[in-house]
C-alpha cells in the first residue's frame, strides 16, 4: 500500500516506506552552524505567522493574512543564498527570507498592525512589504510583475560589471502569467545575473497545478521553453533548496546568465487566513503536515546528525522569545497618521511656481 | 543656430543626457542600428553602443518593468514604444509598480517612458490613439506631452533628470512638421509648468500636444479679426498647473479645452473638473471642450479628417463660444 496521496501534481521522487517524519537529505558539506541557522529562520516564520494568525483571528491585524506554511524552507534558504549586496523580491510565502535579509520580527509586526512607523508607514498591510536598505523589494500584488522588474535589477548589475545577483520568486499560478514568460525571455536574451525560485505548492488559490498548465513539470519547461538551466528540488528539504537555490545563485555571479529553481511542496494552509483550504484533500494535507513539514524534517535531520534536543529546544524558545519581544516592540508604535497620506506619492513634487 | 525638427529635437536630448550621464541607456524594439520605426534613434547605437542602446524582444510589460527594476538600482532607463498605442501592454509595471512604489517605501524611479501618440497619419485605430488619459489622475506618475521644438527637448531633458516615472507623449505629427532652433544642452522645460504661447484678452485656449500648433493657427486668422484669444500649452498633463489656466480664464472669462484625444479621456476631464469647481464665478460663457467624438481613431482620410480637430472646426467653436 503507497503511503502516498495522490494529488494532481507528483513530486517525482516516491517517499521513503514508513509514516514518520522524513528527514532532511544529510550535507555533511553544509556546515552544522548554516543547517541550525537555515532552522532559526524557518522556526522565526513558523512562529510569527502563527502568532499573527491569532492577531488575526482577535481582530488585530486589519485586512487579510496570508502565511507560507508548509514552504518556510525555501525563503530561508533563498536568503540565506544571497549576500549582502545582492537585492530580492520576495512574495506572500516567504517571510523567513525578510528575515534573513536582516529584516525583524518588529519591522514586520509593524506593517501587520499597519503602524506609523512600519516599513510602509501603514500604506499597505500584511505581507505587502519591502525594506529597500536590506535590498528587499516591496511586494507587488499583481502576480508575475516583479519577473521584469528583478530582470531589470540584474540588467543594472550586468552594465555595471558588478557581481551582484537579483532574485524573485512566484508560484505554480503566477507561472501562467505572461509577465513571467517576458521576463524570463528577456533575462535570457539579456543574460543577466537574475535567478528565480518557482514556488510549486500544487495550488493557486483554490487551482490545483494541473489546471493551470498541461505540463506541470515546471522545470522542465523553464529548460526547454526559455533554455534557462532549472533544478527541481524538494522545497520542504531545507538542505537540498539550499544547496540548489545557492548553486544557481553561484552561477548567474559568475557570469553564467539567469537560473532558475522549481521547489515542490504543498501550501498546508489556506489561501489566506480566511480560507479554510476544503478544497484541498486532506489525506494530501495530513502526509505532508505529518511527514513533510519543512521544520520538522530539518528538525530530524539535526537530530540525527547529533545535535543534542536540549539545544533544539533551546533555539525553539530563543526564536519565540524573539517574536514576542517584537510584537511588544510593534505594539508600542503609534498607529498611521492620516495628516501624512499624500507625503511620498512623488519623489520629486512638480513645482507648479 | 540650425533649425531642427522635433523630432531631431528627441533624438538630441538623448544624445546630449546620454553623453553627460552614463545611468542613461535606453530599451525598446528596434532602436538599435535600426533607428526605430521613426528615426528617433538613429546613430545612437553607433555612439554609444548597443549595450546602451539595447534592442529588446517584443516585450512591453518585460521591458518597462525591467526599467523599473534597472532604476530601482540607480540606472536612469528611457523606454521607446514603437507606438504609444502599445502603452496598454505596460499598463501594470507602469501603474502598479511605477506609480505605487515610492509612496509604499521610498524606492524611486528615474524612468522615462517614450510613448509616439496621435493622428493625422492614417494610422487607425492601433497606431493613432493618445491614451494619454489613462495616465492623467494616476498619483505618482508624471505625463509630459510637447507641443513645441524646444520643449520636445526641454521636456525630455526634465524628464530624465526626474526621479519618478514620467510618461512623454510625443506627437507623431509634429516629428517634421515641427521647427525651430536647436535648443542649447542646458535647456530644461519645467514639469508641472504650463506655458502661455500667445497672449490674449477675449477667451482662453487650454491645450496640448498637437493642439498647440492648431490653436495657433486657427487664431491667427481670428485675432487678426479684432479678437484675441491666448493659448495656455499645459506642457505637463499631469499633476498639471492649475494655477496658470485659473490666471488666464480671470484674464479672458472665456475658456476652451482643445484635444486630440476622444472627448472623454485626455486631460480634458481633470481641466473641466477645476474649471467648474474654481472658475466658475470668472466665466461669461460655458467651459468648453473642442476634442473628437468617443470612438477609436478611423482610418479612412474622409473619416479621420472628420475626427481630428482642424483650424475649421476649431475656428467655429471659438465663435461660438466668443459669441456667447
Ligand atoms: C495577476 C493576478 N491575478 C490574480 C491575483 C489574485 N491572487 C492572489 S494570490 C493568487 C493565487 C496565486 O497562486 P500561486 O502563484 O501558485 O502562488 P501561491 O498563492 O500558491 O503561493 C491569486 C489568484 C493576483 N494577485 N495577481
Amino acid at each position: 500500500m503507497s503511503t502516498e496521496p495522490a494529488s494532481e501534481t507528483q513530486w517525482r521522487e516516491p517517499d521513503p516506506p514508513g509514516s514518520g517524519v522524513i528527514p532532511c537529505v544529510e550535507a555533511p558539506a553544509i556546515p552544522r552552524e548554516t543547517q541550525l541557522e537555515l532552522l532559526q529562520l524557518g522556526l522565526l516564520q513558523r512562529l510569527t505567522e502563527d502568532r499573527a494568525m491569532l492577531l488575526y483571528r482577535q481582530g488585530r491585524i486589519p485586512g487579510s493574512y496570508y502565511t507560507g506554511r508548509g514552504q518556510e524552507a525555501v525563503g530561508a534558504a533563498a536568503g540565506l543564498c544571497l549576500g549582502p549586496d545582492d537585492v530580492v523580491a520576495p512574495l506572500n510565502r516567504e517571510l523567513s527570507c525578510h528575515f534573513a535579509r536582516g529584516v525583524t520580527v518588529a519591522d514586520v509586526f509593524r506593517n501587520f498592525l499597519a503602524r506609523a512607523t512600519g516599513p510602509t508607514r501603514g500604506r499597505d498591510g500584511n505581507m505587502h512589504f519591502g525594506m529597500p536598505a536590506r535590498g528587499v523589494f516591496p511586494l507587488v500584488s499583481m502576480l508575475g510583475v516583479l519577473c521584469p522588474v528583478s530582470v531589470g535589477a540584474a540588467l543594472a548589475f550586468k552594465r555595471r560589471g558588478e557581481p551582484r545577483v537579483a532574485l524573485t520568486f512566484w508560484g505554480d499560478g503566477a507561472m501562467c502569467t505572461g509577465d513571467v514568460h517576458e521576463g524570463m525571455n528577456l533575462a535570457g536574451v539579456l543574460d543577466v545575473p537574475a535567478v528565480f525560485v518557482i514556488q510549486n505548492n500544487q495550488y493557486a488559490y483554490s487551482t490545483p497545478t494541473g489546471r493551470e498548465m498541461v505540463n506541470t513539470n515546471i522545470a522542465e519547461r523553464i529548460e526547454g521553453g526559455w533554455s534557462i538551466p532549472c533544478q527541481r528540488v524538494d522545497g520542504t528539504d531545507a538542505i537540498a533548496a539550499y544547496a540548489a537555490i545557492g548553486e544557481a545563485v553561484r552561477r548567474a555571479r559568475d557570469g553564467d546568465g539567469p537560473h532558475a529553481v522549481e521547489a515542490f511542496s504543498l501550501r498546508m494552509h489556506g489561501h489566506a487566513a480566511h480560507d479554510d483550504a476544503s478544497y484541498v484533500p486532506s489525506e494530501l494535507l495530513d502526509h505532508f503536515a505529518n511527514r513533510r513539514d519543512p521544520i520538522k524534517r530539518l528538525r530530524k535531520r539535526l537530530e540525527l546528525d547529533g545535535v543534542p534536543q536540549s539545544e533544539l529546544d533551546e533555539l525553539h524558545a530563543r526564536v519565540s522569545d524573539e517574536v514576542a519581544e517584537g510584537l511588544a516592540e510593534a505594539e508600542r508604535a503609534p498607529p498611521a497618521d492620516p495628516d501624512t497620506i499624500q507625503d511620498g506619492v512623488y519623489a520629486m513634487p512638480p513645482s507648479h511656481a | 543656430m540650425s533649425e531642427i525638427t522635433y523630432l531631431e529635437a528627441i533624438r538630441a536630448a538623448l544624445e546630449d543626457a546620454m553623453h553627460e550621464d552614463e545611468r542613461v541607456f535606453m530599451l525598446g524594439e528596434d532602436i538599435g542600428h535600426f533607428g526605430g520605426p521613426f528615426g528617433a534613434t538613429k546613430g545612437l547605437a553607433e555612439t554609444f553602443g548597443t549595450d546602451r542602446i539595447i534592442d529588446t524582444p517584443i516585450s512591453e510589460e518585460g521591458f518597462v518593468g525591467a526599467a523599473l527594476g534597472a532604476a530601482w538600482m540607480g540606472e536612469r532607463p528611457i523606454v521607446e514604444l514603437q507606438f504609444a498605442d502599445f502603452i496598454s501592454c505596460a499598463f501594470d509595471p507602469i501603474v502598479s509598480v511605477g506609480a505605487k512604489t515610492h509612496w509604499r517605501s521610498g524606492i524611486r524611479f528615474p524612468v522615462v517612458i517614450r510613448a509616439p501618440f496621435g493622428g493625422g497619419i492614417r494610422g487607425g485605430p492601433f497606431h493613432a490613439s493618445c491614451p494619454e488619459g489613462w495616465f492623467v489622475g494616476v498619483a505618482g506618475l508624471k505625463v509630459v506631452a510637447p507641443g513645441t521644438v524646444e520643449d520636445a527637448y526641454g521636456l525630455l531633458r526634465s524628464s530624465i533628470d526626474d526621479d519618478d516615472p514620467v510618461i512623454y507623449f510625443e506627437h507623431k505629427g509634429l516629428y517634421r512638421r515641427l521647427k525651430g532652433s536647436r535648443p542649447t544642452p542646458a535647456t530644461r522645460t519645467p514639469i508641472g509648468k504650463a506655458r502661455v504661447v500667445q497672449a490674449g484678452s477675449d477667451a482662453t485656449i487650454v491645450t496640448y500636444g498637437a493642439g498647440v500648433d492648431l490653436a495657433r493657427t486657427a487664431t491667427a486668422a481670428t485675432n487678426g479679426n479684432g479678437s484675441s484669444v491666448e493659448v495656455v500649452d499645459l506642457r505637463t498633463l499631469w499633476p498639471f498647473d492649475e494655477e496658470a489656466v485659473l490666471s488666464s480664464i480671470d484674464k479672458t472669462s472665456r475658456v476652451l479645452v482643445l484635444q486630440e484625444a476622444a472627448r472623454s479621456t485626455g486631460a480634458a476631464g481633470v481641466v473641466m473638473s477645476l474649471i467648474s469647481q474654481h472658475a466658475f464665478e470668472l466665466l461669461d460663457a460655458p467651459a468648453k471642450l473642442h476634442a473628437p467624438v468617443d470612438t477609436p481613431v478611423p482610418f479612412a482620410p474622409e473619416l479621420e479628417d472628420a475626427y481630428l480637430p482642424s483650424v475649421d472646426s476649431l475656428t467655429a467653436a471659438l465663435d461660438d463660444l466668443l459669441s456667447y
